[in-house]
């Protein structure tokens, strides 16, 4: 039987963050939308949004933060965002699952975590690009940001209710 | 998809160590923000572009400026605007396009983003992800984040697989490929859940086969699974030891 609490063991916080950061991972890498108007986007904040809302910030931060971590790694040219990734992308995880908290389960608060986490995201990344890429192709990559984060936060909060009512176990995991 | 952006070979940037290119990485970055000339960075990059030429070959110069070329376009052509300091260079029809900082702006600006992009690339090339994580657990990284790191490296091709095979299965669902574009909301999230309940569903089963292994041990010891305890583990403790008692009786008898 498994216990009331089975987040609390370190094997189940390890198994947790490492299969969500592969799902965050593959939906960034593998997945690409593409736009009414023109490009693509990929669908790791929503792996992001998911994670934070069901398991909690922490699981949020790590997962969210290794995961597009790695698929930076991955990508090869991409590699340099690896570390702006992991920390850009857990904050991202980290605010998101700590303003859906307060409210367990409130669409509303949700939603306001979703903002503030996209908006960190896409300041985080205007914020280092200024460094490596200067101010005006920075600016240029913020739109985009903010459209994929968005795209995130709406379908993260679908997603984690629907998993939520089909997989109710998952409501015991928040650590 | 690939899980990692690593080429086996053996070039001297393949035998170097992985804890000396891992160093090698915040070096890399530490180099491009020095204050420096554009020509010293320049040339940094084009020391690091000579390197993974001759150690991975000249075709290896190409991927990364095929992916990143129209950042480097957005470089040159938005940086001088933002820094019209110094003498002008360039100017048409009054308008000043170019002046000398814009110049070295944007110089070090494409040699740094350049430079720390070859820098990074020739580390994943030649560094395979295993080495990586004895590399960081070498430098303190602690033993659960790099089981994390290696589980999450190793589960990622199967839910790439999961992936396609739910995507497929709800498009024959839908009745064949949809004309025109789908709607994002109504395309993705039945997929989504799906793919989400699979990866969610593995999370106890590796939780389990962690613990079997001994993972996490320590005194005292935690357990992800535990037995309820009460009235059914005393009856049960009578039922066996009356059972006990039923099959020893004949050895007591006979001693």
């Amino acid at each position: 039987m498994i216990e009331e609490k089975p987040a609390v063991s370190p094997a189940f916080r390890v198994a947790s963050i490492a299969i969500l950061a592969a799902v965050t991972t593959v939906l960034t890498r593998v997945v690409q939308v593409p736009l009414p108007a023109r490009g693509y986007i990929n669908l790791g904040d929503v792996a992001i949004v998911f994670t934070a809302i069901t398991l909690g910030p922490f699981s949020g931060a790590i997962s969210g933060g290794l995961g597009t971590a790695l698929a930076d790694l991955l990508s090869g040219p991409y590699a340099f965002w690896a570390p702006i990734s992991l920390v850009v992308h857990g904050l991202q995880g980290l605010l998101v699952g700590l303003l859906s908290r307060v409210r367990p389960g409130n669409l509303g608060l949700q939603v306001v975590g979703g903002i503030v986490g996209m908006a960190v995201m896409a300041g985080g990344y205007f914020l280092a690009g200024i460094f490596i890429e200067g101010a005006g192709p920075s600016l240029t990559e913020v739109p985009g940001n903010l459209i994929q984060g968005g795209v995130g936060v709406v379908l993260g909060i679908l997603v984690a209710a629907a998993v939520l009512r089909a997989y109710p176990p998952l409501r015991q995991w928040k650590w | 998809m690939i899980a990692e952006f690593y080429v086996p070979g053996a070039s001297f940037l393949h035998q170097w160590d992985a804890r000396a290119k891992l160093l090698f990485l915040p070096l890399v970055l530490a180099a491009f923000f020095v204050p420096s000339t554009p020509l010293v960075l320049l040339l940094l990059t084009a020391t690091i572009a000579a390197v993974i030429a001759i150690a991975l070959g000249p075709s290896q110069l190409v991927p990364p400026l095929k992916t990143l070329w129209p950042v480097l376009v957005l470089i040159t052509v938005l940086t001088p605007p933002f820094h019209p300091e110094g003498a002008a260079l360039l100017r048409i029809g009054g308008v000043t396009l170019l002046t000398h900082g814009g110049l070295t702006t944007t110089l070090t600006l494409l040699a740094r983003f350049l430079g720390i992009t070859y820098g990074f690339f020739a580390v994943v090339r030649a560094m395979s992800l295993d080495d990586l994580v004895l590399g960081l657990r070498w430098f303190g990284l602690p033993y659960g984040a790099c089981l994390v790191v290696t589980i999450t490296l190793r589960t990622i091709p199967a839910l790439a697989l999961t992936w396609h095979a739910v995507r497929d299965a709800h498009r024959l669902r839908a009745g064949g490929s949809a004309r025109g574009r789908p709607p994002i909301v109504k395309t993705y999230v039945p997929v989504l859940t799906s793919v989400m309940i699979e990866a969610v569903k593995g999370i106890p089963v590796l939780a389990m086969a962690l613990e079997s292994r001994g993972f996490g041990r320590r005194n005292p010891r935690t357990s992800f699974s535990g037995l309820k305890a009460g009235s059914r583990l005393f009856v049960d403790a009578m039922g066996l030891a009356a059972a006990a008692a039923a099959l020893l009786w004949p050895l007591v008898v006979r001693w």
